[in-house]
């Protein structure tokens, strides 16, 4: 089955769309969508054309592509656990959130919270993604525990922030702290950024740009070859954060 | 008329000291109060009656005619937005919530500016605080990080640390140490025993260097940390070590520098880090007035201290998302309603721009920066002068506020009751 969401028209176009309902399982067993438009509950066609092509009998079967204005759509792909989500532009926060399985694309940029507290499944984003990539709700002790996220472009702030599992690999540049209270999983970073892995206990982050403050609680432990992208590079392998246990891995290109 | 331990209602102090004489509906002289209290007791430029924007000015309007028509704009909005609150009393804070939650709208107080992050800190690793009677008799080390006593809270020192004997500390001004860091110095670096010189944004390296050393790594830690010698870092870590009790302020130096609510956490993890070998609390140093009072009031109704979003019916809270700063500056809301804050003096201009584009409604004594974007302005009378209620100090002290003299004005909770009122028959 193909579902195809493309974006009404609105009046107040800046106001955000919650749109968790759009999940490929939900196509098959739903008929009475709902999403919130600010404060006012609408129906899914309300704010987009739908156009579904095809018969499916399970989610996987299902692929939803959304055009338009997406945006300011919030919260699409969270608790998926099957099928596919095709984004043709960007997509508003919180996109993938607790998702276990299945695959989201994301032709343009993804704003902040990408894969927040996500299990399983695969996140590609073709463009930039923003704060918060792959990170944890507000208090949450565990970021991402599994699954991969892949940012073509760069991403904000605290990316990976409690990363606890999984694999986000970041092809361009993060903002600032990256990694930071990570206590497993692997970080990716192909760019650049500042400060990485502040108060991390546990996991590795690879950067394979230019680290800009890196935290003086550290320890070196030596030199590591290793591939990225095709190309050869040798990193500096730090041990910390000694601030505290300082049980995880960073390294860095020598 | 004399009237004393008076509440000063102007920052996270409370000083409740204060002796407030009284001719008539004005105040004509106080005693104990700093700069800034005088300036706020005894200054005048209130507005008289409420006022709405026509064409190129303003025009005088009743308040019935402003009640009805906020309470208007806010029925007819998709995301409304209802922010500031930390001028004012719980009783009205209270009121404003409950508005929120019928309205659908997004909550927030000026926390999202100021100790946002520091509120963030805390609910990742908790809170080891005090109140600042125990650290005015107790501290004996005290440490202020990107704070500025003397300008922002200038009897904070007299009142509670370096110039205020306490009952285990008969000689205070020579028994307390007193450690200042801040990216440059300041009047309070000034009579600081230690200064400690941070290169701008380096809080979180030097925060994480002196935990390390507290851990006993101080093997691992470079000659210099982000402006800081090594031998500093040594000499402050040894200091806080030996103290009996010590007690750390901050400020928005250390909230709303790069890291934000990392600085602060990595400060708190140093204070627990410093409780294994003494004593340690830390505490921060509130700007606004009841900003802790609009926490508190948020958090028992709500269960979430600021940036509370009521668009579906149930509370959501993500700062980043729901703050008020954010909505604003992505042209979210299609109305705001400003209580007891200035946004227009305080928010970057992208925000105030759009405060300026939608209808903006501002409830507040004063003409401010916020009058010159809002369609409507409703005066109310100034909590803890000409209005009465109950706010919270700094380290969580609720304190009763005193009507001083009876004005001519409605106070906040009386405007807010009847916008409610409006609105929840409107709601049905």
């Amino acid at each position: 089955m193909r579902v195809v969401l493309k974006t009404r028209p609105r009046v107040k176009p800046k106001i955000p769309i919650e749109a968790e309902e759009i999940i490929p399982q939900n196509f098959l067993r739903k008929n009475d969508m709902k999403v919130f438009e600010g404060n006012k509950e609408r129906a899914l066609d309300d704010l987009f054309f739908v156009t579904v092509e095809g018969p499916a009998v399970s989610p996987d079967q299902v692929e939803v592509i959304l055009t338009g204005d997406t945006g300011v759509v919030k919260r699409v792909g969270e608790y998926m656990n099957a099928g596919r989500i095709i984004v043709e532009g960007d997509i508003g926060m919180h996109c993938g959130n607790f998702m276990s399985a299945g695959e989201i694309i994301i032709r343009g940029n993804a704003d902040a919270w990408l894969g927040r507290e996500m299990r399983g499944g695969r996140i590609l984003c073709e463009g930039d993604a923003g704060h918060y990539c792959a990170a944890g709700y507000r208090g949450e002790k565990r970021g991402m525990r599994g699954g991969t996220i892949e940012v073509k472009g760069n991403t904000g702030d605290f990316t990976a922030e409690y990363l606890s599992g999984g694999e986000v690999l970041i092809h361009g540049s993060t903002g600032d702290l990256p990694g930071v209270e990570m206590r497993g999983g692997t970080l990716w970073i192909g760019g650049g950024c500042s400060r990485p892995c502040g108060n991390m206990t546990g996991g590795t982050c690879m950067v394979f740009g230019e680290v800009k403050s890196m935290l003086p609680t550290f320890i070196r432990s030596g030199l590591q070859d290793m591939e990225f992208q095709g190309e050869k590079h040798q990193m500096r392998v730090y041990l910390g954060d000694v601030a505290n246990r300082g049980k995880g891995t960073l390294l860095t290109r020598n | 008329m004399k009237i004393e331990d008076v509440v000063c209602s102007f920052c996270g102090c409370l000083c409740d000291d204060l002796v407030v004489e009284v001719d008539g509906k004005k105040v004509v002289n106080v005693e104990n109060g700093c700069t800034l209290a005088n300036e706020k007791f005894m200054g005048d430029h209130r507005l008289e009656t409420p006022i709405r924007r026509t064409g190129n000015g303003w025009e005088k309007i009743s308040y019935e005619e402003a009640i009805a028509e906020t309470a208007a704009i806010l029925l007819d909005a998709d995301r409304p937005l209802l922010y500031g609150w930390s001028g004012t009393f719980g009783e009205a804070q209270s009121v404003g919530v409950h508005l929120a939650e019928i309205l659908g709208a997004v909550i927030d107080n000026t926390s999202t500016v100021c100790h946002g992050p520091s509120i963030l800190a805390i609910q990742e690793v908790g809170h080891p605080g005090c109140t600042l009677g125990q650290v005015r008799n107790r501290a004996d080390v005290v440490v202020y990080w990107g704070a500025n006593p003397i300008d922002a809270h200038p009897r904070h020192m007299s009142r509670y640390t370096t110039y205020c004997d306490g009952f285990f500390l008969k000689d205070a001004f020579k028994d307390r140490k007193v450690i200042v860091v801040d990216v440059r110095e300041t009047e309070s670096s000034n009579v600081a025993d230690e200064f400690v010189r941070v290169n701008p944004g380096g809080d979180y390296a030097v925060l994480s260097a002196l935990r390390a050393i507290v851990r006993g790594k101080r093997d691992i830690i470079p000659p210099n940390v982000e402006g800081v010698s090594r031998e500093q870092l040594f000499r402050v870590a040894d200091i806080c070590i030996a103290a009996k009790f010590g007690a750390i302020f901050f400020g928005l130096g250390l909230t709303m520098s790069p890291g934000k609510n990392k600085n602060i956490r990595n400060a708190i993890e140093l204070t627990q880090e410093l409780s294994r070998h003494t004593k340690f609390t830390i505490s921060p140093m509130r700007g606004h007035w009841n900003v802790y009072g609009s926490n508190e009031v948020f958090t028992w109704i709500t269960g979430y201290p600021y940036a509370v979003d009521f668009a579906r019916g149930i509370a959501f809270y993500n700062p980043g998302e729901t703050t008020s700063v954010d909505i604003l500056r992505r042209g979210e809301c299609d109305a705001c309603l400003v209580v007891a804050s200035d946004p227009g003096a305080h928010f970057p201009r992208a925000c105030a721009e759009h405060l300026a584009r939608i209808p903006t409604v501002q409830i507040d004594p004063h003409v401010n920066v916020t009058t010159h974007l809002a369609r409507i302005q409703i005066p109310v009378g100034v909590a803890g002068i000409d209005a009465e209620g109950t706010a919270y100090r700094m380290d969580g002290v609720p304190l009763r506020t005193r009507r001083l003299y009876k004005g001519d004005y409605p106070d906040d909770q009386e405007v807010l009751r009847k916008i409610y009122e409006i609105v929840r028959e409107a709601k049905g």
